[in-house]
């Protein structure tokens, strides 16, 4: 797994190479905005971690363009921890994550780790089902090739329906997926989400088994 | 307070000196009214005295005779009040008012003018008099011709007048005084514009008095105030400019320090390093939130905007933590504008809704008004001991998970910049309701 770690202040870039290198990542260093653009647009990483106050190129304007020329590696920014706007404008910008500076490194690394794990978890990026279209990277959804703006949580039960297309899910299985085993959820909360992605995405593509459950309409 | 008013004292003022004025010209008037009719009552006097001049004959028996007697019902009726006499030697002539009784003057008489005066009269009646001695024909001897009128009469007019006058003069005592109201709204309407005005610069440091809106005489206070506010506006944005450049130029030595424990922990001196680490935390907090202010204050000026869509962002950041995204999100603020601008809503809602994601089972809720703001989640919540531990300033109520303490106290400097405060409470969902509430 090759990590691209864009921090300029040498002491911290060292440390956290070493905990991700503890983590078993192989792991690129950049010390400036414009060495990291370059590398993250030349050559594939499986995640980077990208610190936003960065000398020559900052790191959003590194985000953007890397968007912009389709890079989808999943990207960890580092912010100042009380920064909002800044950590706005980074999953605006196409980070998938963030952490607040200072950070614990065991913190770190299971975040970048989840990162892989998110974007890695599928055969393929993207994910077709009828009408519907998941981009597993990117975490979006389209209907009939058209965007939709879907909630992380509605994302996720899109996607395990998806990934376990031609089989009825019952509400229960879904809550335990969607919220762990704790049973903190009920079918009603299920229910509940059901409804809220079927405004988004239309009625007929989620189908009502029922008795049974759910599951995504294959045509 | 009545004592300290501005207004009660001009007001007070005013009445009172209106009252002295008016009431000495109740007792000059007076007095005046009197003068006026005792003269007009010796004019009358003085003309009947006239006629009795001119009506004295002496008979062939050498008597005073007189023809015709001065007309008046008054005189034919005794201790009427009104009286004529004309007296020489030891005979006398006098009207019948006057029965048996007679008169004397009490000073002595010339012969040329009529003389006035006031004399003790018959009947027990105080008189006012007028006299004079005349002589008919050649023979020399002197007669003296005098008349009388009771005083009472006049003290009787006197009073009825005194009594008149008084009402009315009370009555403009009242207009007068409601006159100096009036005067005295108007004149004291630039202060408490001044006031209103004042009151706005508190909510919005730019705000200044508009010169053009104050009279002459308030005008230069206006002015003083503005050059006051400048100044302090200049020292407040200095010393906001030094603290911003102290706790920039900490970052870089505290991330250097946070390095060398980390090595120092590797080494071997972990409890050393554990010290360090919590010394560096306790000065990382004190700059991000000195950071978190001069971010904030940067915007002062700007435009509030519309709430919900700024939440709706919010939202999309904290729904990608590992927190946020097992968790449905509600956001009811729609187009509710809140008093803060869009920074200073995003120091203040990210780090509640941080924290309510952090400790959520299923549903965060944002909901508020104009002039307040709820962020609640369905977790365990907290008791009434862990909120007054959570609100102590700085505070770190859960050591391991990072920035909770921060957080809030972060959120709770936002809203009291913007004039709100932070309170926490249980949500009807069952865990945390965090609160920002603004007055006014």
């Amino acid at each position: 797994m090759r990590v691209l770690l864009v921090e300029d202040d040498p002491d911290i870039a060292l440390d956290v190479a070493r905990a991700l290198e503890g983590a078993g990542f192989l792991v690129e260093c950049a010390h400036d905005g414009e060495t990291a653009w370059f590398a993250g647009d030349t050559e594939d990483f499986d995640v980077v971690v990208l610190d936003l106050g960065l000398p020559k190129l900052d790191g959003l304007s590194v985000l953007r363009k890397w968007r912009a020329a389709g890079r989808s590696f999943p990207v960890l920014i580092l912010s100042a921890r009380g920064a909002w706007t800044e950590k706005v404008d980074g999953i605006e910008a196409g980070a998938d994550d963030y952490l607040g500076k200072p950070f614990e490194l065991g913190e770190l690394t299971a975040r970048v780790r989840a990162l892989v794990r998110r974007a890695g978890g599928h055969a393929g990026p993207v994910v077709t089902v009828g009408r519907l279209t998941l981009d597993t990277r990117r975490m979006s959804v389209a209907v009939d090739g058209a965007p939709q703006r879907v909630s992380p949580l509605e994302y996720r039960m899109l996607d395990y329906l998806a990934h376990q297309r031609g089989r009825v899910i019952s509400a229960g299985e879904l809550a335990e997926h969607l919220h762990g085993a704790d049973g903190a959820a009920d079918a009603n909360a299920i229910e509940a989400l059901v409804a809220r992605l079927r405004r988004k995405v239309g009625a007929d593509v989620i189908q009502t088994r029922r008795g049974f459950g759910y599951a995504l309409s294959e045509t | 307070m009545i004592a300290r008013s501005l207004r009660w004292r001009l007001l007070a003022g005013a009445a009172a000196t209106i009252f002295a004025a008016l009431a000495l010209a109740w007792l000059a008037m007076s007095y005046l009214f009197e003068a006026h009719v005792e003269r007009s009552i010796e004019a009358n006097l003085i003309q009947h005295g006239r006629d009795i001049v001119s009506g004295l004959t002496r008979g062939a028996d050498g008597q005073l005779a007189l023809d015709p007697e001065p007309f008046d019902a008054r005189f034919d009726r005794p201790s009427s009040g009104l009286y004529w006499q004309v007296s020489e030697d030891a005979a006398a002539l006098r009207s019948r008012s006057l029965w048996d009784e007679t008169m004397a003057p009490n000073e002595s008489v010339s012969a040329n003018a009529w003389t006035r005066g006031d004399v003790a009269g018959p009947f027990g009646q105080k008189l006012v008099f007028v006299a004079r001695e005349v002589s008919l024909g050649a023979d020399g001897s002197s007669i003296l011709v005098m008349l009388g009128a009771d005083h009472a009469a006049i003290t009787a007019a006197r009073g009825e007048f005194s009594r008149d006058l008084g009402l009315f003069l009370l009555l403009l005592w009242a207009v007068l005084a409601g006159a100096a109201w009036v005067q005295v709204q108007l004149g004291l309407k630039p202060l408490s514009d001044v006031r209103a005005a004042l009151a706005e610069m508190r909510g919005h440091a730019g705000a200044r008095l508009r010169e053009a809106d104050y009279p002459a005489e308030v005008a230069p206070l206006a002015l003083a105030i503005n050059a006051l506010a400048d100044a302090r506006q200049r020292d407040t944005e200095r010393a906001r400019r030094r603290a911003s450049d102290l706790a920039h130029s900490l970052k870089t030595p505290l991330a250097a320090l946070a390095a060398q424990t980390r090595r120092a922990r590797v080494a071997g001196a972990a409890d050393a390093a554990d010290g360090l680490d919590r010394a560096i935390e306790a000065a990382r907090d004190a700059v991000e939130r000195e950071l978190t202010r001069t971010r904030i204050a940067a915007e002062h000026e700007a435009e509030h905007k519309r709430t919900g869509p700024i939440i709706d962002r919010l939202i999309a950041v904290v729904e990608r933590t590992e927190a946020g995204q097992r968790l449905t999100f509600e956001n009811a603020m729609g187009d509710i504008v809140l008093p803060l601008g869009e920074v200073a809503l995003m120091e203040l809602a990210g780090p509640l809704l941080e924290n309510a994601a952090r400790y959520a089972r299923l549903l965060v809720r944002v909901s508020g008004d104009v002039a307040c703001f709820c962020i609640e989640d369905d977790g365990p919540g907290l008791s009434d001991a862990e909120i007054g531990e959570a609100l102590s300033r700085g505070k770190r109520l859960d050591e391991t998970a990072q920035g909770y303490g921060l957080g809030l106290a972060i959120a709770r400097d936002v809203a009291e910049l913007s004039g709100g405060a932070l309170s926490l409470d249980r949500s009807p969902l069952g865990g945390l309701r965090a609160r920002v509430h603004w007055t006014e």
